[in-house]
């Protein structure tokens, strides 16, 4: 069937939240409720165009090149070399459609309910939420990278704005620069890599770039510096070893905005960047090992800061950047893999390549769901205790029947327990990973990282569950308990809560719990989409369509030949939650007297400081940078004078009608022009020498 | 017959800059004083654009030392625009000031130096146009002469830029001394048939000489120093007319020096210019991360613009001067708009440290909304005119680095950019205090409305040339083109 028609309404997808910015943004105080309604509406609407395009082209409605593109000509900045503006929708686009309009507009209606008390405020948050999600599906629409740059720096933006949506917080408002600037660093990377991509190609679109044609035609050593520079931007906005410290800060903003924002789409936008950017990858070979690697040592760290962090939504946070790290060493196994095929025309080295790509891309989908279930449930709770520490909540199972069973869901999903999604999009990561090792034995050091990581990821998920929910009552709860029973009296009849939901007058309302439900219902069964028709990699793949379908797969890793690797991390992750079951539950082992060995206690000190990474991150930034201002300030103004201190003098004594001038050392500026002439004659001499031009002074 | 024409926009300017001091005996107010004089602004651009519109005659004066071409009018239009806001945004700040038709004659005389620098064919007729615009302008950074700051300033702006012209002054005429003429196509023909020259040490001693009187006008390091306390001491309409105009004006003479008249030896300095840009930029951008004062910030932030628009000189290519001129344009409007808001807060007593600025999202929401697209803007965000100069310009090294010789370009783009990065960081600071900080009053503002109006017309400027640049970067184009072609 030709669908043509409907890719071309594509356009449409991201000017539907803008015009929900527009009109909370002009007209939000006039309405009721601050436009909460107006944006979930017009939000559901982009997630029913995008959900029917994603169907269509992940149903083989493409054409047959493989992709739908659309666009005219935005700059023209010379013959050959113009920037376009449009849209390019192929599978990928359309799984990353599916992730982010789903999610936004559970967490745009979850928002209703939490947002509910903040009054006025709420036209502000809805006006921000609605413009991020116009720009990120903007971003996952846009035909060429300099489109994509460009809806890349206003997610960032907007990600600014939110998380310092409490700016009168201190801390989220210094959290929220924080996020901004150490992102950037990332996004000059991305630039100076889009600036050679652009030089090479002479255009930034995909249809252009990607063609096998054009890659053979460029310098090979410049390629692999421009993909190098753009994968910078994704360690940045994905925060990866070593930009990563920003998103743990990040978790000032709003839980929503945690949810959305930073756990389930616009940190994947670095993810997607590589996945995009995988058939110039290719040829860097290099590069990919560099992903792998980055992203293992990612994984494996996050995953360490995550077992002591006494913050529930930290806890997320480092949980997020450590399978962030994950899909990008999925991606950087598989292309590795993929590039060293290509390279000595191994077909089935492209195939496990192809694999590791669909690894990476299955587990973003899945991540997306069970992490922004994690973190709404822990809006929940933060909701009804009032706190982020867990130590101070416990005992919150019986007060909160569903949160504690959705987010046991979703504990067990992300620990990768059968046959909830996380287990199969984590297992084909790890045997991807295990394949790798026969070309760089590296791949062996990350694999043994990965599974430790799984381990670890099954511990501090379920200390977290433990402590939260389980155990005796601590203050918050107790405390939350009795406020929310004195409340329920009073306001009996009158409540405009709306507490329908059967489970006591506990929970949170249902338009937060319906959300958490449907997420929960995706947690489980995400990952059956390996099995839909003829399996989820034989639609999201890489280069080469599968010769052999699912079942193959399943039967190879699954139950074959590699099934002991599928043991390996099943019981990773059971022992993972048997250890935290013991520690945390049963109390069979004493925690803090661990932790307060010296032998354990400067680790532990180093966990909750990062690593140091924080204040690295300041180190530089005040004392280095700014230090080195102050220096070069102090020299504008001072030294010069001390310098020529006696031609000052000299001249100050004359001439009384300058006397004005003389306190800000007009002399010194005199001297330094004529100094400055001087230098310059003499660097110029230097430099012609150097050019090896002949000078006769 | 002597043929007027390619100067009645000139004149009209200078007619009209006479006939202001007679109306300021019929009246004091400083609004028609501003009206009669954004008037005199219109007509000349009325005029320059009647020119625009038919170029196939050569418009030239006096034996052509000034002819007017793409390039001419591309400049003249850009000064024209400054001219035309600065005097708009002055009509209130100036009304409780003496000496009001004097202003704003003045200020029309710096313009006509400016564009006679545009359309100068000659290094004298170019000198000539950049001492008209200077001693306007040190007339206009001491106009209040009570006050300390700005009394200071102009003395030290005028001993500086006496310093300056001498020196310049004194290489043109050992230019005139090696190569007999001082037109730019002339010298380029002498050098072109003589190189390599017996005795170039000479001829590169004229060349800083040169570069030293011009590098003042651009502020290029060391040359930079005045600028901060000019810029901070002058009425802060005359420094938006400082940043975006005069400024300006330095990058012209710089342009026809370098590119015509010295591109003969195009490899003698190439390297020396594509140091200096690195350094001013980067000198530019780490002074500005500390100061306090919201109008040093600027003028350094200024110095660091200089630093990329030097740029497109050592890569010399039609592409690098469509950057050059592209940053050019946007950083007319971008950081004379900022400057603007700085003189339109000053009229409601808000100071100008940066401190000053907490919680202005709430008493002014357009001021600090206007602001943050300026910083933005300057700081190369997409979609504003700022990123889309900087794309251009920073592409252009890395596309000249593919010829043999020229690879270390490479390196004055990757400056540029981590520059830029850095320059993000105090900009953001600005923002942060208008938008999140709480200041201590919290009253809504009432701003003068003609002021306004000035901010208003930059920040259409900048959002339109972020949303289509296309026009813009083909006409830049043409002007680069013609700016190589015609001598």
């Amino acid at each position: 069937m030709d669908y043509t028609g409907l890719f071309e309404l594509a356009w449409i997808i991201p000017i539907l939240p803008i015009i929900s910015f527009l009109i909370v943004g002009f007209l939000g105080q006039k309405i009721k409720g601050r436009g909460g309604i107006i944006a979930v509406g017009l939000v559901a609407a982009a997630m029913v165009l995008s959900l029917t395009i994603a169907y269509a082209a992940l149903t083989g409605g493409l054409p047959e090149q493989g992709y739908f593109e659309q666009s005219f000509n935005w700059v023209v900045l010379g013959s050959d070399f113009t920037i376009q503006m449009g849209i390019y929708i192929d599978a990928v686009t359309a799984l990353m459609l599916i992730v982010v309009s789903f999610v936004a507009t559970l967490v745009v209606i979850y928002s209703l309910g939490y947002m509910h008390d903040e009054g006025d405020r709420r036209r502000r948050y809805f006006t921000e939420i609605s413009l991020f999600v116009g720009v990120m599906l903007g971003l996952v629409l846009a035909n060429n990278f300099l489109e994509l740059f460009i809806f890349w720096e206003l997610v960032g933006l907007c990600s600014y704005l939110l998380i310092g949506f409490w700016f009168e917080k201190p801390s989220a408002a210094s959290a929220a620069k924080k996020a901004f600037l150490v992102t950037r660093v990332g996004d000059v990377m991305f630039l100076i890599g889009l600036v050679i991509i652009f030089n090479l190609f002479h255009s930034t679109s995909y249809s252009t770039i990607f063609s096998p044609e054009e890659i053979a035609g460029v310098d090979q050593t410049w390629l692999m510096w421009g993909v190098f520079f753009m994968f910078g931007g994704a360690i940045g906005k994905s925060a990866q070893f070593p930009l990563h410290d920003w998103l743990p800060d990040a978790m000032e903003g709003p839980t929503t905005v945690s949810a959305l924002i930073h756990a389930a789409t616009m940190v994947k936008a670095g993810v997607y960047l590589v996945a995009r950017m995988f058939p110039l990858l290719v040829h860097a070979e290099n590069v990919m090992l560099l992903i792998a690697v980055i992203g293992g040592v990612t994984a494996f760290m996050a995953a360490t800061m995550a077992l002591n962090s006494p913050n529930i939504k930290r806890v997320l946070a480092y949980s997020t950047i450590s399978q962030l790290g994950y899909m990008f060493l999925a991606l950087g196994a598989g292309g590795y893999m993929f590039a060293l095929g290509l390279e000595e025309g191994n077909e089935e080295l492209m195939v496990a390549g192809s694999l590791g790509f669909a690894a990476g891309m299955f587990h973003l989908m899945n991540h997306a769901f069970f992490k922004a279930l994690l973190f709404l449930s822990a809006g929940s709770v933060i909701h009804y205790v009032h706190t982020e520490e867990m130590a101070k909540m416990g005992g919150l199972r019986k007060h909160m029947k569903v949160t504690s069973l959705v987010m046991l869901i979703g504990s067990l999903s992300i620990a990768g327990i059968v046959p909830l999604s996380g287990f199969w999009s984590k297992d084909l990561i790890l045997e991807t990973v295990w394949e790798g090792r026969l070309d760089s034995i590296i791949f062996l050091g990350l694999y043994v990282l990965a599974v430790l990581t799984a381990f670890m990821t099954a511990f501090y998920m379920f200390r977290m569950w433990f402590l939260t929910f389980a155990g005796e009552e601590g203050e918050a709860t107790k405390h939350a308990a009795a406020h929310h029973d004195e409340h329920h009296v009073d306001s009996h009849g009158s409540d405009e809560h709306d507490h329908k939901e059967s489970h006591g007058h506990h929970e949170a309302p249902w338009v937060m719990l319906a959300p958490l439900i449907v997420l929960a219902i995706l947690a489980i069964g995400s990952g059956f989409a390996l099995f839909i028709g003829s399996g989820f990699t034989s639609v999201i793949y890489f280069e080469i369509p599968y010769t052999h379908d699912a079942g193959y797969w399943l039967e190879k890793f699954f139950w074959g030949e590699s099934s002991f690797l599928t043991y390996i991390s099943l019981a990773a992750a059971v022992l993972g939650i048997a250890l935290a079951y013991f520690t945390f539950y049963k109390k069979r082992v004493d925690a803090p007297a661990i932790a307060s060995k010296p032998a354990v206690k400067p680790l532990y000190n180093m966990l909750l400081k990062r690593y140091g990474f924080t204040k690295g991150y300041d180190y530089v930034g005040e004392k280095i940078v700014y230090g080195f201002s102050l220096a070069l300030d102090w020299f504008d103004r001072k030294i010069i004078d001390g310098l020529v201190n006696g031609f000052s003098k000299l001249i100050q004594r004359s001439g009384a009608g300058l006397r004005r001038a003389q306190t800000g050392f007009v002399q010194t500026y005199a001297g330094v022009v004529a100094g400055g002439a001087v230098a310059m004659m003499l660097l110029l001499f230097f430099l012609l020498k150097l050019l090896g031009i002949e000078v006769h002074p | 017959m002597v043929e007027f024409t390619a100067i009645v926009p000139e004149i009209i300017l200078v007619l009209f800059a006479m006939a202001l001091p007679a109306l300021g005996y019929a009246t004091k107010n400083s609004k028609i004083l501003a009206g009669f004089g954004l008037a005199g602004v219109v007509l000349s651009a009325v005029f320059t654009f009647m020119m625009a519109n038919d170029l196939s005659v050569a418009y030239e004066f006096g034996n052509g030392l000034i002819r007017v071409d793409q390039f001419a009018i591309l400049f003249m239009f850009i000064f024209l625009a400054v001219a035309g806001y600065v005097i708009l945004a002055s009509a209130v700040y100036v009304k409780d000031d003496k000496h009001q038709p004097e202003f704003f004659s003045l200020i029309m005389l710096a313009t006509v130096g400016m564009m006679i620098v545009a359309s100068s064919t000659d290094l004298f007729a170019l000198f000539l146009g950049i001492e008209l615009t200077s001693l306007a302008s040190y007339v206009l950074v001491g106009f209040r002469k009570k006050d300390v700051k700005g009394a200071e300033a102009a003395t030290k702006y005028f001993i500086i830029g006496g310093l300056s012209s001498g020196f310049s002054l004194f290489g043109i005429s050992l230019v005139y001394g090696i190569t007999h003429t001082t037109s730019f196509a002339g010298i380029n023909t002498y050098l072109s048939w003589s190189v390599p020259l017996a005795n170039p040490e000479l001829l590169w001693l004229a060349m800083i000489m040169v570069v030293v009187g011009f590098g003042f006008k651009i502020s290029m390091v060391p040359f930079h120093m005045w600028a901060p306390d000019v810029y901070e001491g002058a009425p802060t309409t005359i420094t938006a007319m400082l940043a975006a105009g005069s400024k300006k004006m330095g990058f012209v003479a710089m342009f026809k020096f370098f590119l015509i008249g010295l591109i003969a030896i195009k490899a003698d300095w190439q390297l020396l210019v594509g140091i200096m840009a690195i350094v001013t930029m980067t000198w530019g951008n780490i002074v500005a991360i500390q100061q306090t004062n919201i109008k040093r910030m600027l003028a350094y932030s200024s110095i660091a613009q200089a630093g990329y628009i030097l740029m497109a000189i050592p890569v010399a290519t039609e592409y690098a001067l469509a950057g050059g001129l592209f940053q050019i344009l946007t950083h007319a409007f971008m950081k004379g708009g900022a400057f603007l808001i700085v003189a339109t807060l000053a009229t409601v007593a808000i100071g100008e440290t940066i401190k000053d600025y907490k919680g202005l999202a709430k008493r002014s929401p357009f001021m600090a909304f206007a602001m943050m697209i300026f910083l933005l803007s300057l700081a190369g965000i997409p979609p504003l005119a700022g990123f889309w100069s900087k794309f251009v310009l920073f592409s252009a090294p890395i596309d000249a680095a593919a010829t043999a010789g020229a690879e270390w370009m490479t390196w004055l783009a990757l400056a540029a950019i981590i520059n830029s990065a850095i320059s993000l960081f105090y900009y953001v600071r600005v923002i942060k205090y208008m938008y999140v900080d709480e200041g201590e009053c919290k009253d809504k503002l009432k701003l003068p409305w003609s002021m306004v109006a000035a901010v208003a017309i930059c920040l259409v400027a900048v959002i339109g040339i972020g949303l289509w640049p296309d026009p813009f970067i083909e006409y830049l184009k043409q002007a680069a083109h013609s700016f190589f072609v015609l001598y």
